[in-house]
């Protein structure tokens, strides 16, 4: 139980600490391409170049850089949380009403405070979703730290599978699978109500 | 402007914070142990860490399974694990690269001494047993063939499967030294395994003749017969911990602690261990806690 | 460079493996249509248990590919049929979402005018709602298989053969060039076949559905 235990706090715990890391990059980069949209075509072009590449093989890639650990891992779930992210809050901002975004300038509100003041607290809903599938796919994803030394339940599937123990790998995947359902279902949730409030 | 550069500075502090948080995080009072990727290594290394945790202050980072004997010593030189268990052939073939010596004492001998010259890495007194790389062929293969040695392999070896795990065909004492001191040519091309898939494939006949460690539980589970080295191919493979000499030096009461084990696993109790964990899937935690309690470590 | 002399060395076998990577992406991408289309379409005509189907396919989609893999390994054992299976399973979902949205967003408009030109069920189905759906089931197809061309590496773990194998080497015994054989074609691989179904999915929508290009 114990291990169990640690294992899911270990995988909770990168998921969490690399989305927070992909939000602010991912928001950031998502602002400037609304900003700068040449750049931004090829800001989200590249991030999704990222996401085609095969998660096992960017995985092993990073390896070779950053060795074994967790700092592997994170990089990966940062990298492949940007997309989701980003195209959300592009998306989200390049579709505000017009008039909005006029009434905010007629008031005499700088680029900076437009953005915080207006477009951002509007977009939260889309954005809230880019982060909700970015969380989602990472939850899965961390499963492979067990291959680059990193912790999680992916240990414990691994074992599972070493042994060819069924019930050793539920132990590791049934967590994995329900934690993902309670975040897909809550944030859904949660994002419809952003919504109605955004209105 | 202001909020720009803010906002960079909060984004760079918590940067380097993450970084530092990842690759530092409490090295002061704790180790990192290692362990292959098979059973044995497995238990093994979960045993030194209970031992560890039990005899001393420290805390014991466990990154047990982490992959090949290529990926452990890679990472040891690295300082991203403190120890883990090694076996004295391996160590003088796979790593120094040097010639099979077949005597255990010298070969102990040598890899002591050239590891702590050539890395700073001490190798801690054996447990006792020898797991040496042995071939093994399915019981319809010996039915057939009625083989006993290696050598008796040779004229029906293109009828045969043979399959290892990865690293066997990247060592010095492995597939490619094997083959060519006994003129051994196997049908096709081998299959490369992950370790653990290995029986499970001879056990369904998906391969005829596999390297296997003498102490693995699968042989009996699966009525392997173990040939015999009759060139005396393998050398020798006593276990023991190798450790970072600078950690030995940190914390001079893991040396002793480390120790507890010596001599304590000749092949018959290691076998046992193996079995309970590859063959009856126990946990290694439980494993590791009910031997150690047995002989009062823990 | 010595990974020049490494690829050199090897071309012939990693040419093997990008084959054998290949067809199991066609195979399972393959199977999956077969499968996910019809059931699509199916479900278009039962919409009321449609969500259900839809999440259920979804949850299926959230279980790691490690796992699927400890599982086949499990049942089916070693080797390409029991990684085929897993592929297969997993090349569903993006076919199946795609085909019932597709096919529900076709514009009741030009359903009722093929009926009243007096079209059977089946003829709308397959000379209006199919083709105009057919872009948006392309991009199902084509998400599907940037996923499949991302399992299968995976695959390697289980003996399936492809360019995960060659990862799997790498990973095994810490070696470089072995990572770096089955990871960059494998990422070259899901880009080509992004964009080549991307191509068809751009030449098969008719001028008038398309968006800015």
């Amino acid at each position: 139980m114990n291990e169990l235990m640690t294992a899911i706090a270990e995988h909770l715990t990168i998921v969490a600490i690399s989305m927070v890391f992909a939000a602010i990059i991912g928001i950031a980069l998502g602002v400037f391409s609304y900003w700068k949209p040449r750049v931004g075509r090829y800001i989200i072009g590249i991030a999704e170049i990222i996401q085609t590449i095969p998660s096992l093989a960017l995985l092993a890639l990073l390896m070779i850089i950053f060795g074994l650990g967790d700092l592997t891992m994170g990089v990966a779930l940062v990298l492949y949380a940007l997309l989701p992210i980003i195209r959300n809050t592009y998306t989200s901002l390049t579709e505000l009403p017009p008039y909005i975004i006029d009434a905010a300038r007629g008031m005499g509100m700088s680029r900076q405070q437009r953005l915080v003041k207006v477009e951002i607290p509007l977009s939260i809903p889309m954005i809230f979703g880019g982060l909700k599938v970015a969380l989602v796919n990472s939850l899965s994803i961390a499963v492979m730290g067990v291959l680059i030394g990193s912790g999680g339940l992916g240990y414990i599937i691994y074992r599972g599978i070493q042994q060819r123990n069924m019930d050793r790998i539920l132990l590791g995947a049934i967590p994995v699978v329900v934690i993902a359902l309670i975040f897909d279902w809550g944030m859904g949730k949660a994002e419809k109500r952003l919504q109605k409030h955004a209105r | 402007m202001h909020k720009k550069r803010t906002k960079i500075t909060i984004v760079l502090t918590l940067a380097l914070a993450a970084i530092l948080f990842f690759t530092g995080c409490a090295k002061n009072d704790s180790i990192t142990i290692g362990s292959k990727d098979f059973g044995e290594n497995i238990v093994i290394a979960e045993m030194l860490s209970q031992l560890v945790e039990t005899h001393t202050d420290l805390k014991v980072n466990r990154k047990l399974n982490l992959g090949g004997t290529f990926v452990n010593f890679n990472a040891i030189k690295n300082n991203q694990i403190d120890l883990y268990p090694e076996y004295t052939g391996t160590g003088l073939t796979a790593h120094l690269k040097m010639d099979v010596v077949n005597d255990p004492d010298e070969s102990y001998r040598i890899v002591s001494e050239e590891f702590v010259k050539q890395w700073d890495i001490v190798w801690l007194e054996p447990f006792g047993f020898n797991n040496t790389y042995t071939l093994a062929v399915t019981p319809e293969v010996y039915e057939k063939y009625g083989v006993e040695t290696y050598s008796d392999l040779i004229p029906y070896a293109g009828e045969l499967v043979f399959g290892a795990e990865h690293e066997f065909f990247d060592r010095q004492d492995g597939f490619n030294g094997l083959v060519e001191m006994y003129g051994l040519n196997f049908k096709g091309e081998p299959m490369k395994l992950n370790a653990s898939l290995k029986y499970q494939a001879i056990g369904r006949g998906d391969m005829d003749v596999t390297d296997a460690f003498a102490t693995d539980g699968p042989i009996k589970q699966y009525s392997l017969k173990i040939l015999e080295d009759d060139l005396g191919f393998f050398p020798p493979y006593h276990a023991a911990p190798i450790v970072r000499k600078e950690v030995l030096d940190k914390h001079p009461e893991l040396k002793s602690v480390l120790n507890m084990l010596a001599g304590k696993l000749d092949d018959a109790t290691m076998t046992e261990l193996n079995y309970l964990v590859d063959v009856e899937g126990k946990a290694v935690e439980q494993v590791a806690k009910e031997f150690l309690t047995s002989l009062n470590l823990v | 460079m010595r990974m020049i002399t490494f690829f050199s060395k090897n071309s012939e076998a990693m040419f093997a493996s990008l084959g054998q990577h290949i067809a199991l992406v066609l195979i399972a991408v393959g199977l999956g249509m077969a499968i996910a289309i019809p059931s699509g379409v199916l479900l278009t005509r039962h919409k009321k248990i449609a969500p259900y189907f839809l999440a259920l396919a979804g949850t299926v989609q959230t279980i790691p590919g490690l796992v699927m893999l400890g599982f086949a390994l499990i049942i089916m054992g070693i080797g390409t049929l029991p990684a085929l299976a897993v592929l297969t399973i997993y090349s569903i979902l993006p076919i199946l979402r795609n085909t019932y949205t597709g096919i529900t967003e076709v514009q009741p408009a030009y359903k009722d005018a093929a009926k009243g030109i007096g079209m059977t069920k089946r003829q709308v189905l397959f000379k209006v709602e199919l083709p105009l759906a057919l872009p948006t089931i392309v991009s199902g197809i084509r998400i599907s298989a940037v996923y499949i061309v991302s399992w299968a590496t995976l695959a390697g773990m289980i003996g399936a053969g492809g360019l995960g194998d060659w990862i799997w080497t790498g990973l095994a015994t810490y070696n470089t060039d072995y990572i770096l054989a089955g990871a960059i074609p494998s990422a070259i691989l899901a880009f080509a076949f992004s964009a080549l179904i991307g191509l068809v999915q751009k030449l098969i929508t008719p001028r008038g559905l398309r968006r800015n290009a």
